[in-house]
């Protein structure tokens, strides 16, 4: 088993699943814990470059920064919600909010947490939104129950994998059933998965960005990892 | 180190929230704000806290300047004078650090780290109060142990805790608002305890009382009251 603590990508700023490629963790050694490798990445220095410019009124590095990270805010919405659609327009929302508060950015600074934090802060708010709306529903009439969507929107028995893999990744009901199970776990054992092991953010980060503690954010990804792990049908590997 | 297991399981995650998915163009709405973006000041690591520092001891100042002192300021032990303003004060600057200013390479504060500070200063002071109080025997006033006159000194110096800490927390709040979209409690708690101890520095000087009851019921429990204020003044679910 990982210790949640001690995991760093080899590449920290790379989106950590990408197609084809396996996950690669290393266990760093326990000093590294906590240390802002962010600040030394080249890309986190290329976001806080485009972040400046666009503080200083360059339209052009916005394009930039939205370039760099886009995506992968996307996919940490997308997991903290669970669906696509509502996971884009909370994107865009994210960015705009981005927008409105870049006379707080400190220049020279990663602003890879802070955009990841007003992301998580945007998906908190629709998760409430969607719990209140929730609550009126069910006084209205009981509904019937949606089918299940994969995550590209197609309905889970129509979709295929247009890449046609063959390894079990690329199997789209492991994919479905992979997120339907993140969306069982407890909201903040989600986001701490989500951050250190899907996203690689490092556990001081993580905890940053869901305004907890190092501790609890270790505890919490370690807890979501072995309820995964028995919810997708495996055994724990020590 | 990682098993073949560990491997397939994020992967299935990472496609599954689709971090291999290319993300949409920004939406018309953005794009029409960032056209029209202009050039903006922005936030410098220590400027805000600086700031509430200097808005928050304008009140201590004006107190100590034209206000009544203690009776038995002089005939306190210069050491003990030395430690209690250092240790006040530590917790007034630590816990306003805490809450205000983002390590270096951040934006934003860490709300861990801002409680822990904030914690350990209250703990800190409330040690300090509880083993080191001192008076001076014919100059001090010593309210009795328990009973009226202790709860109306306590209540006296808990007001004026409150009404330093107020300055800190209004003038923080206006310096962190719209910053800290998540553990905004962790930083409210920092910065109340942060008002907290600025009123707890002013009473070493002015507070005539100096019986540990007191110190510990009317200056460290305001200091606890602050933080809590500030705490819920900044919960945000």
């Amino acid at each position: 088993m990982i210790a949640a603590g001690t995991i760093l990508l080899d590449r920290p700023c790379v989106p950590v699943a990408r197609p084809g490629a396996p996950l690669v963790v290393r266990r760093a050694p326990f000093y590294q814990e906590g240390v802002k490798l962010m600040a030394i990445e080249p890309e986190a220095r290329e976001a806080a470059e485009a972040m400046a410019h666009y503080c200083r009124g360059d339209a052009k590095a916005f394009h930039k920064l939205y370039g760099l990270l886009a995506a992968r805010i996307l996919a940490y919405l997308t997991g903290l919600l669970g669906d696509k659609a509502a996971a884009e327009d909370a994107l865009q929302l994210t960015f705009l909010k981005v927008h409105e508060a870049r006379s707080t950015y400190v220049l020279g600074a990663n602003p890879i947490p802070w955009i990841y934090t007003i992301a998580h802060r945007t998906a908190l708010d629709e998760i409430r939104k969607r719990k209140r709306s929730r609550v009126r529903v069910a006084k209205e009439a009981e509904l019937p129950a949606e089918p299940a969507a994969h995550i590209t929107g197609v309905a889970a028995d129509q979709h295929a994998d247009p890449a046609g893999r063959s390894d079990d990744t690329a199997d789209p009901s492991a994919a479905a059933g992979a997120l339907a199970a993140l969306a069982q776990l407890p909201e903040n054992q989600r986001q701490a998965l989500i951050l250190t092991k899907v996203h690689g953010r490092s556990i001081a980060d993580a905890a940053l960005i869901t305004g907890s503690t190092p501790g609890a954010i270790k505890q919490r990804a370690h807890r979501a990892y072995v309820t995964l792990r028995q919810l997708l049908g495996r055994k724990e590997v020590a | 180190m990682s098993g073949g297991g560990n491997d397939f399981d994020d992967r299935v995650l990472g496609r599954a929230t689709g971090v291999d998915a290319p993300p949409p163009p920004p939406s018309a709405e953005l794009l029409r704000a960032v056209e029209s973006t202009k050039p903006v000041r922005t936030r410098t690591r220590f400027g805000a806290a600086a700031v509430v520092a200097l808005v928050g001891l304008v009140g201590p100042a004006i107190v100590l300047v034209h206000g009544p002192l203690r009776r038995d300021l002089a005939g306190l032990p210069a050491a003990w004078l030395i430690a209690a303003v250092a240790l006040w004060g530590s917790a007034f600057a630590l816990s306003l650090a805490s809450a205000m200013i983002p390590r270096r390479g951040d934006v934003l504060p860490a709300p861990s780290r801002a409680s822990m500070v904030a914690m350990a200063a209250m703990v800190v002071v409330a040690l300090f109060a509880l083993l080191v109080t001192v008076d001076v025997p014919g100059q001090s006033m010593l309210p009795a142990e328990r009973g009226w006159t202790l709860f109306e000194s306590c209540v006296h110096c808990i007001g004026t805790v409150a009404k330093v800490a107020v300055v800190i927390l209004i003038a923080g709040l206006i310096a962190l608002r719209r910053l800290v979209p998540v553990g905004g409690s962790r930083v409210g708690m920092a910065l109340g305890a942060a008002g907290g101890a600025l009123g707890g520095l002013l009473l070493v000087f002015i507070c005539p009382f100096a019986s540990t009851a007191h110190v510990v019921l009317g200056h460290v429990v305001g200091m606890v009251l602050a933080a809590i204020a500030g705490a819920l003044l900044m919960f945000r679910k």
